[in-house]
Parts: C-alpha cells; structure tokens; sequence
C-alpha cells in the first residue's frame, strides 16, 4: 500500500521533535489527540494546556505547534484511508519516527480507531438536522364550527437544529387518524429502502 | 307538541336567529327551482367556492327584489353552517319539527336535509373544520434516501441518511436531514400514536353521550 504520510521538510522537522520527547509522556498526548479529533473545531489543548506542554517537553512554541500539528495529521490520515494498526506502524518506521514512538501512535490507533471512525461516519454535512422526537397525542372535544366532535390528534415535535445556530427550531405537525396513517405509511416505504441498502 | 318544539329547536341555541327567521318571512312566492339554486350557492360559498356569478344570475333572472334574496341567502347560511351538522345527524326529526316553528315549507325542508345528509356533508365538515384554529397539518412530504460514500475524513464513509422535505399547511417548508438513528425513532413514534390512537377510538371515553 502507498505511503500515506510522505516526507516532506516539516515532517522531517517534527520526527526529530518527536522523537526527543520522552515515551510515556507522548503517549499520553497520543491518547489526548485522538479523543478530540473528531470535534471539528475545538482545539485539542486550551492556551494554558499548550503553556504547561511546552514546560513538559521542554518544546518552544513552534516546536509544540510542529508536534501537535503533525501528530494530529498522522491519526487523521489513518482515518480517512483506514490503515491496518500494523501498516501504520511500518510506515511510520519509514519515515523515521523511532519505533516506539511508532508503536505509540499504532497502539493507540487500534484502541480508539475503530470508535473515532464511527463517530465520523454519523457526522454526517447539512444545513438542518432532525434532533428530537416529542409528540402529544389530543382528544379534540369540539371546535368553533362544530360541537361534539371527538375526534382525536395527535401533535408531532420536530426538533430541528440548524448548523448555524444555538437553539433549535421547533416544528409543530397536526394529524387526525387519517393523515398519521399516511405519514406512517411513508415512513415504511422509506425504510423499505433502508432496509434494501444492507 | 310544544314541548316537542322547544326540544326540537334547542340545538339552535333556544332562540331561532334572527337570519333564519327572516328567512322564513322571505320565503313567500319564492319557487323551488330558484330556492335550489341559492342552497346550490350557499354551499358552494361554505365548501370555500366563489358563488358570485351564481348569485348574481339567480337574482337577474328572478322577480323576487334583491334585498329578499339576501335575507334567505343569510338564513341558509346561518343555519348550515352554525346547524352543528353531526348533531342534526342523530336527530333527524329536528329539520321537520322546525318547519312547523320557522315555517319553511316543507319541500324546502326536504331540501335542507338532502344537503345535511346527503353526500355533501362530509366536504362542508371538512371545509369548516380548516377555518377553525389547529396547528399547521403536513400538505407533502417528499424524502431521499442517500449513501455517503466517502467524506473528507473518511474515505469509505457508505453511511446511509435520510433527507426530507415538509410543506405545511401554513405555507412553511422545511428541508432537513434525519439520520438513521433518528429515524427509526421517529417511525417508533409514530407507530406508537397510531396505537393509543387506536386504543383511543375504541375506549368507553368515546361513549360520552351527546
């Protein structure tokens, strides 16, 4: 399998960083990285975080930058194409990280991987996504035109967040007997073609 | 008989409106085919139809002054609309005790009641049921059914989702994505209401009598 990680002058750079640092104390940056990587816009380490890393691996400000950077790259390019925790291993080994810093980022790989791909295969794109399910079912007793009715309703809640925004909007769906069943019948055929994709 | 008559016509409130009365008074001379025509109209005007040409032929080919018209217009109107249809339903009766009180005549009646019973009852009851007030009712639902192969994070992503459209009867519409997760538990939802809707319909609550 090609090389996933080619090395270019600012991995050159990093490997020599990373290889400096001290075992056990990558790991656990290791570790810290891969948690948060698939929180898109969050840094990994806040301000003072990356101050205190700096002091523990005796790193300056672009060094920590450098480490951090490429480290984070590393795991994401293990994602996306999915490598075998043994690949990852070797290819790393190619471009000069010592082995057991190879090891580090393998081992850590084949713990948290698997997970870390699931939480992005359910991050999927759009603009507004269905959040929530309430609903509310009404017995409607008479209305202005027409006493003695009982006829009964039912409300649906849809919660729908809108990636742009904080709170989401709430959208409120009437339905007699008749309409649900149709609705509902919608639905099946629907998952009718879900049920095809597997 | 009188005792009759006041349990007849209570479904009108107890007094017989003003707009039904005066339509009796105008009711003379008036002729059945010219009679049909305006019920014709009136009830095309409560199933939400423009009746303005009807009406106004009715009036220019008949000799009855306009200001009558309109008083028997009003009275057809008032009680077809207010006449609480499902209840005239249970009590057949009421429409023929009524022509001794409000004297219509009783081919007129038998008018009226072809309209409240026959097949045009349910599209009156269902047009006046929209102008009462309810929260917007789902007019079209459209969906797709789509496979992310690969993302930018991910090169095999194959993750199914489910994009769907909702135009609502108050004009809004609303285009969102409902990941599988979700929509199963939107199908469990909505199974589950049409279950205790179910249970609802059969329960003795509904054997409140009227």
């Amino acid at each position: 399998m090609t090389s996933v990680i080619k090395e270019t002058q600012s991995i050159k750079e990093a490997v020599i960083y990373i290889n400096a640092i001290d075992v056990n104390k990558f790991s656990r940056l290791i570790s810290r990285i891969i948690q948060k990587l698939h929180l898109k816009e969050e840094r990994t380490f806040s301000e003072e975080e990356e101050q205190k890393l700096q002091a523990a691996l005796s790193l300056d400000k672009h060094a920590l930058n450098l480490v951090l950077e490429t480290s984070a790259f590393i795991l994401e390019q293990a994602v996306y194409h999915n490598i075998k925790p043994a690949s990852l291993q070797q290819q790393l080994e190619v471009i000069h990280l010592n082995p057991e810093k190879a090891e580090v980022f393998s081992q850590t790989w084949a713990t948290a991987g698997p997970e870390l791909v699931e939480k992005l295969k359910r991050n999927i794109f759009a603009p507004k996504k269905l959040e929530h399910v309430g609903w509310q079912l009404n017995l409607q007793m008479a209305q202005s035109s027409q006493a003695r009715l009982k006829a009964p309703s039912a409300v649906l809640q849809l919660g729908i967040r809108s990636e742009d925004s904080e709170a989401p909007e709430n959208v409120f769906v009437e339905f007699n007997h008749q309409q649900l069943l149709e609705f509902y019948n919608k639905l099946e055929i629907v998952q009718g073609q879900l049920d095809s994709l597997t | 008989m009188s005792s009759s008559h006041a349990k007849d016509t209570s479904f009108l409130g107890g007094r017989i409106p003003p707009e039904i009365e005066s339509m009796s008074r105008n009711l003379k001379d008036v002729d059945q085919e010219l009679f049909r025509k305006l019920l014709k109209a009136v009830v095309g005007a409560l199933e939400g139809k423009d009746c303005r040409d009807i009406l106004r032929s009715a009036a220019e080919t008949s000799l009855i002054p306009q200001e009558r018209l309109s008083h028997i217009i009003a009275g057809m109107h008032k009680l077809l609309s207010e006449s609480c249809l499902r209840f005239l339903s249970q009590t057949l009766k009421s429409l023929f005790g009524l022509s001794f009180v409000i004297r219509i005549p009783e081919d007129f009646i038998t008018d009226f009641s072809s309209v409240v019973f026959g097949n045009r009852r349910a599209a009156l009851e269902a047009a006046s049921s929209q102008k009462d007030p309810h929260l917007p009712t789902l007019e079209d639902f459209k969906w797709r059914v789509d496979v992310s192969i690969s993302t930018s994070s991910l090169a095999r992503a194959l993750q199914p989702s489910v994009l769907t459209q909702m135009k609502l009867s108050d004009g809004s519409f609303h285009r969102f994505e409902v990941p599988v997760s979700k929509f199963q538990e939107l199908r469990y939802n909505v199974a589950l209401i049409l279950k205790e809707m179910n249970d609802l319909e059969k329960r003795s609550i509904l054997k409140i009598q009227d």
